[in-house]
């Protein structure tokens, strides 16, 4: 959080402003912070710090900008700076890693015809939100900002600090590997993939 | 969507350009603001088996995700704990 404090709300827009536009995202908040740690406690503390440091910063949020994806941001970096430095269970995959390994926007788009939308309909919630969760850290956090959040390529761009051309080929990586699992489950489920037939 | 059926005869079984196709699609998707998108999507979908499957695949996945995996119910006591929080603080 290092913009400049450019104004000062008074106390009563202060609260206006939390009260209306930041307190009503707090659902998707802790669904975000909950599948970033898999921790209903860890997700408490992280949308709390969020709270705190949005009500704290106040002054640089700018009124009629888009506050949920400012407390996805502010969420984001609380996760990566605080959160995952003091995580008793460091990620399987470390950001950095990923950061560096996949960043490249040379994607790969190619056919996946082998799992059908009727495979989908029958899986239940655990085995779709079981595949988001298997995704490292990354990839399964643009699927939340996108598919879960609707936010657009612009604000993801914004959220991750990355550039648009870095979200769109994450995203098209994620949505594959998230596939990929749910290939495996519908083959575990007795459907028929084209790699059977 | 199953309107879109009719004519599937027609559709080349071929895509002439998978990578540039997909993304487009997948642009159109997540929202992206492209000039006349819903023209560009209609006649790629009549078009073209491959857009047509994958748009429908990525459609039906986006979906089932947002159904699916957004209903974490925020704890209780959460909200109460915010509160009193910036209460210590202003
Ligand atoms: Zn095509």
């Amino acid at each position: 959080m290092s913009e400049v404090q450019r104004k000062k709300y008074t106390e009563q827009e202060k609260n206006r402003i939390f009260d209306e536009e930041f307190m009503p995202h707090i659902d998707s908040m802790y669904n975000f912070g909950y599948r970033l740690t898999f921790d209903e406690d860890d997700a408490k503390d992280l949308v709390q710090d969020t709270y705190l440091k949005a009500y704290r910063f106040i002054n640089s949020f700018e009124q009629g900008t888009n506050a949920k994806a400012w407390l996805f941001r502010i969420l984001k970096n609380s996760f990566i700076n605080d959160y995952r430095k003091k995580s008793k269970q460091p990620a399987k995959v470390d950001y950095q890693e990923v950061e560096t390994y996949y960043n490249s926007e040379d994607v790969d788009y190619k056919m996946t015809s082998d799992l059908r939308v009727d495979s989908l309909k029958d899986m239940l919630g655990d085995e779709i939100s079981n595949a988001l969760n298997s995704l490292a850290v990354d990839f399964r956090t643009v699927i939340i900002l996108c598919d879960l959040e609707g936010f657009t390529y612009e604000e993801m761009a914004k959220i991750l600090d990355i550039p648009i051309g870095t979200v769109r080929s994450r995203l098209h990586r994620a949505r594959n590997l998230l596939k990929d699992k749910l290939r495996s489950y519908a083959q575990n489920m007795g459907y028929k993939t084209d790699e059977e037939e | 969507m199953e309107n879109n059926l009719e004519g599937s005869g027609e559709r080349k079984l071929q895509c002439s350009d998978v990578s540039k196709c997909f993304q487009l699609l997948e642009s159109i998707l997540d929202g992206a603001n492209i000039p006349d998108s819903q023209e560009i999507l209609k006649s790629k979908l009549a078009k073209c088996q491959p857009c047509f499957e994958h748009y429908h695949l990525e459609q039906a996945i986006k979906e089932v995700l947002k159904n699916k995996c957004t209903k974490h119910e925020v704890p209780s006591e959460l909200v109460a704990n915010i509160r009193q929080k910036i209460e210590e603080i202003k």
